[in-house]
C-alpha cells in the first residue's frame, strides 16, 4: 500500500484548500460540545475549521443523512409537470470512523440492490472518505468494532486512511480516487519513511487491544441460522423496548422509509422520511391486519434483520459494532447486549 | 439511469362501479410510447398516485392479451383509495410499475386451473384468468370458486356470466349473508367444495383473498391432494416503495414487492413461521 505522512497542523490547511473543489463533512463541535458531521459551510470556513475535531470523540449521530436524508423531496409536480429534486454534489468526508465508513458501503450495496435508488446514487456518485479512526475508544462499554471486523482500521477498501502517529497522521492511500486526491493537493503531505509506517503499525495494534467489549458475532450467526433464539427474550426485551426507534435513527444501516405527499401552493410535493419497523403501524394495511402488531415480533425483526437475513442476503452482517443503538436507547438495550445474551 | 419513483399521467376512460365501495377504473398512459410499450405479466401491480393523497400499491386486473389499456379495481378503504374513487372519468391518475413477480402461465399450460378468491381478491386473479381464456386451448378446465360477503359485493358480476358460458368452465359463487333473489351458495368459499370435484390431478391453484381466507383455503387445498408447489398465493402487505427499498412489506429475508407478491404455498412454508399469517 502506497503511503504518506501530513502533519497535524496541515489539516484545517488542506481542508481549506479543498473546500474550494468540495463541499466538505466534517466532525464539527457544536453548541453544547457534542460533535455531529457537518458540512462546512463555505461563506464562514474559518470559523468551521476551528471547530473541526481532531480527537477521538463519540459521534452520536452515523453520517448517512449525508446520503439519506431523514426527509427528503422526491420530487415536485407543479401545473402537471414533474420536476425531480435528486441531489449532487461533491463530497469529501473526513473523520470518518472505519466502522461508518463500512455502514456507508454497506447501506451503498443496498440502495444499489435489484433496483436503483437514484436520491441516494447521485448523492454518493463524487464521494472521498478520509478515515480517522479511534485510538481508544470514546465508550468503552459500548464500542465492538473489533468484534463486527469493521474497524478501527481497515486493510482493504478505503480511499484514505489516516493513522495517528503523534506530531503526525500517517497517510495510507487505499484506491485510485485518494491517490488521485493526495496528488492533487500534494504540497501539503510529505514523503513518509519506514519507520513511520512500523510506528503506525504498533499504534494500530495498539488499538485494537484497547477495546474491551468483545461479542461473539459469528456465534450469533449461527444460532439464527439455526434455531433461532427462543421467544422467551424476545419477549424480555418487549417488555422494556417502549419502541420509540431511537435505535434506529442512530443505526448507520438503519434505510427503512416512509413515502407521503404534501400541498405547498401550486405545488405537490412527494417525500420521503425515515421509518422504523419498531413502530406499530409499519406493517398495519389499510384493511386493519397487521403481521407483526405483537410487540415482541416487531422487537425480534430488528435483531434478525441485522444479524440473520442481511448475512443470508449479503455474506455481511448489517450491524457495524458502532455501539449507538445501546446509548440511545433509553432503557439500555442495544445490538451487543442483546448478542451477550444470546450466547451466553 | 431511470427514476423508478416518478409516475406518469394516464387518463382515466372508464369507471365501472362494482360495489358500493368498489370501482374498476379503465385507464390509458397519456404517453403513446408508454402505452404502446408497457408490458406487464398478470399478478403484477402498480404503484398508483393520486397527487396531494399519496401512492398505493394496487393489482394490474386487466389482462396481458388486452394491449393498449389497464384496469385496476379499488376498494375504497383509506386515503389514496378513497381520492381515487373521487375521480371522475378524464380526470389523470399518475402510474409506475409493473412490479413484482407473476402468477405462472407458461407453466401452467396444458393444466388444468383452479381460482379460489374472496372479495377484493379476484381482480389479481382476473388477470391470469382472461390471459388464459384468451389462449382457451392451451389449458385444461379452469374452474373459478369465488366467495363475497353480499351478493352486492361480488366484483365483475358480468364477466362472471361470460365466464360460465365458456366452455369446460366452471363458475361457482358462494356469499356469507345472501340477500333477496339469492340462488347460489351461501357459507365461506371453501363450503363450495361440496359443490364440485377438486381435484389435484394436473392442477395448479390460484388463490387470493384475506389472510383469514387464504388460511382456510390451503388447508382445504392440501386436504384435496394439492402439492404445495402447485399452489400459489398473492400475499399482501403494506407497501410503499415497491422496489425492495422502504422495507414495509418485507417477511424474513424476502420483500414481498420484489420477491413476490405471488409466492407458491412451498415458498411461503420457508418463511419463518412467526412472520407468516398462514
Ligand atoms: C401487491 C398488492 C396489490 C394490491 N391490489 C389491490 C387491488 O387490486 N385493489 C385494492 O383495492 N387494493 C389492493 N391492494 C391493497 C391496497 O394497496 C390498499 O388498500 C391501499 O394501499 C390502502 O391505501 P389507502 O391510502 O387508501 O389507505 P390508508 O390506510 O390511508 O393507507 C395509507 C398508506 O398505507 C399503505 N397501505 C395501507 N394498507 C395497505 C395494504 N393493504 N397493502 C399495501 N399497502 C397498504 C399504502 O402505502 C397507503 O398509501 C393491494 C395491495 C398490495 C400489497
Ligand atoms: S445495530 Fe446498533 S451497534 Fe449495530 S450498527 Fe446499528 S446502531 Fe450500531
Ligand atoms: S431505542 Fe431502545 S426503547 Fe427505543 S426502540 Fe430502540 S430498543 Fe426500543
Ligand atoms: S414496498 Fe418498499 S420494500 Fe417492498
Amino acid at each position: 500500500m502506497k503511503s504518506a505522512l501530513i502533519n497535524k497542523s496541515d489539516i484545517r490547511l488542506l481542508l481549506k484548500e479543498a473546500s474550494r473543489e468540495w463541499n466538505i463533512y466534517a466532525p464539527l463541535e457544536v453548541q453544547g460540545g457534542d460533535v455531529n458531521f457537518c458540512c462546512l459551510p463555505k461563506e464562514n470556513i474559518k470559523e468551521a475549521l476551528n471547530r473541526v475535531t481532531l480527537d477521538d470523540k463519540w459521534i452520536p449521530v452515523p453520517p448517512k443523512d449525508l446520503f439519506f436524508p431523514q426527509l427528503e423531496s422526491l420530487f415536485e409536480i407543479k401545473k402537471n409537470k414533474i420536476e425531480e429534486t435528486v441531489e449532487y454534489s461533491k463530497k469529501l468526508l473526513f473523520g470518518i470512523k472505519a466502522y461508518d465508513y463500512q455502514g456507508i458501503l454497506f447501506s451503498d450495496e443496498f440502495f444499489k440492490r435489484t433496483f436503483q435508488d437514484n436520491y441516494y446514487l447521485s448523492r454518493t456518485k463524487d464521494r472521498l472518505v478520509i478515515i480517522k479512526s479511534c485510538l481508544t475508544p470514546p465508550r468503552q462499554n459500548a464500542c465492538f468494532c473489533t468484534s463486527a471486523k469493521t474497524g478501527p482500521f481497515l486493510d482493504k477498501d478505503f480511499d484514505i486512511q489516516l493513522v495517528d502517529i503523534g506530531e503526525a497522521y500517517l497517510v495510507e492511500i487505499g484506491s485510485k480516487r485518494g491517490e488521485d486526491f493526495i496528488l492533487k493537493y500534494k504540497r501539503f503531505f510529505k514523503l513518509c519513511s519506514n519507520s513511520e509506517v512500523d510506528k503506525a503499525l504498533t499504534v494500530k495494534e495498539k488499538a485494537v487491544d484497547s477495546i474491551e467489549l468483545k461479542i461473539d458475532f459469528s456465534r450469533a450467526v449461527e444460532l439464527m441460522k439455526g434455531k433461532e433464539p427462543p421467544e422467551e427474550i424476545y419477549k424480555k426485551i418487549a417488555q422494556r423496548c417502549i419502541h420509540c426507534g431511537g435505535c434506529i435513527y442512530v443505526c448507520p444501516t438503519c434505510t427503512c422509509f416512509n413515502v407521503f405527499d404534501d400541498k405547498e401552493n401550486e405545488a405537490m410535493i412527494r417525500y420521503r422520511n425515515w421509518d422504523t419497523c419498531v413502530f406499530e403501524g409499519f406493517t398495519r394495511e389499510a384493511s386493519g391486519f397487521n403481521p407483526r402488531e405483537t410487540k415482541w415480533l416487531r422487537a425480534s425483526r430488528r435483531y434478525e434483520h441485522k444479524l440473520w437475513y442481511d448475512y443470508k442476503t449479503t455474506g455481511k452482517s448489517g450491524c457495524v459494532g458502532c455501539g449507538r443503538c445501546l446509548t440511545s436507547c433509553p432503557v439500555e438495550l442495544g445490538m451487543s447486549k442483546f448478542i451477550q445474551e444470546i450466547t451466553a | 439511469m431511470k427514476n423508478e419513483y416518478i409516475p406518469y399521467p394516464a387518463i382515466i376512460e372508464a369507471i365501472q362501479t362494482e360495489s358500493f365501495d368498489t370501482r374498476t377504473l379503465k385507464v390509458r398512459f397519456k404517453d403513446k410510447r408508454l402505452r404502446d410499450s408497457f408490458d406487464y405479466k398478470p399478478g403484477q401491480f402498480v404503484e398508483i398516485s393520486v397527487l396531494g393523497a399519496g401512492e398505493a400499491p394496487i393489482s394490474i386486473t386487466s389482462s396481458p392479451s388486452r394491449k393498449g389499456f389497464l384496469e385496476f379495481t379499488v376498494r375504497a378503504v383509506g386515503k389514496v383509495t378513497k381520492a381515487i374513487h373521487k375521480l371522475k372519468v378524464g380526470d389523470t391518475v399518475y402510474l409506475r410499475g409493473p412490479y413484482g413477480n407473476s402468477f405462472p402461465f407458461e407453466e401452467a399450460k396444458n393444466r388444468n386451473l383452479l381460482f379460489v378468491a374472496g372479495g377484493i381478491g379476484l381482480p389479481p386473479l382476473r388477470s391470469v384468468i382472461n390471459m388464459a381464456f384468451d389462449n382457451r386451448d392451451d389449458f385444461g378446465n379452469i374452474k373459478i370458486l369465488y366467495g363475497a360477503k353480499a351478493p352486492d359485493e361480488l366484483c365483475f358480476k358480468e364477466e362472471l356470466k361470460i365466464w360460465q358460458g365458456i366452455p369446460q368452465a366452471e363458475v361457482l359463487l358462494t356469499v356469507d349473508k345472501p340477500a333477496n333473489g339469492w340462488k347460489g351458495n351461501i357459507g365461506v368459499v371453501t363450503t363450495l367444495w361440496k359443490k364440485t370435484e377438486i381435484s389435484p390431478k394436473d392442477a395448479i391453484a390460484y388463490v387470493c383473498g384475506p389472510p383469514i381466507m387464504i388460511k382456510f383455503v390451503l388447508q382445504k387445498l392440501l386436504e384435496s391432494g394439492f402439492k404445495p408447489d402447485n399452489i400459489y398465493v398473492s400475499l399482501e402487505r403494506y407497501m410503499k416503495c415497491g422496489i425492495g427499498k422502504c422495507g414495509h412489506c418485507n417477511i424474513g429475508d424476502k420483500f414481498a414487492c420484489i420477491d413476490g407478491p405471488v409466492f407458491s404455498f412451498g415458498q411461503i412454508k420457508e418463511l419463518p413461521d412467526k412472520e407468516r399469517e398462514i
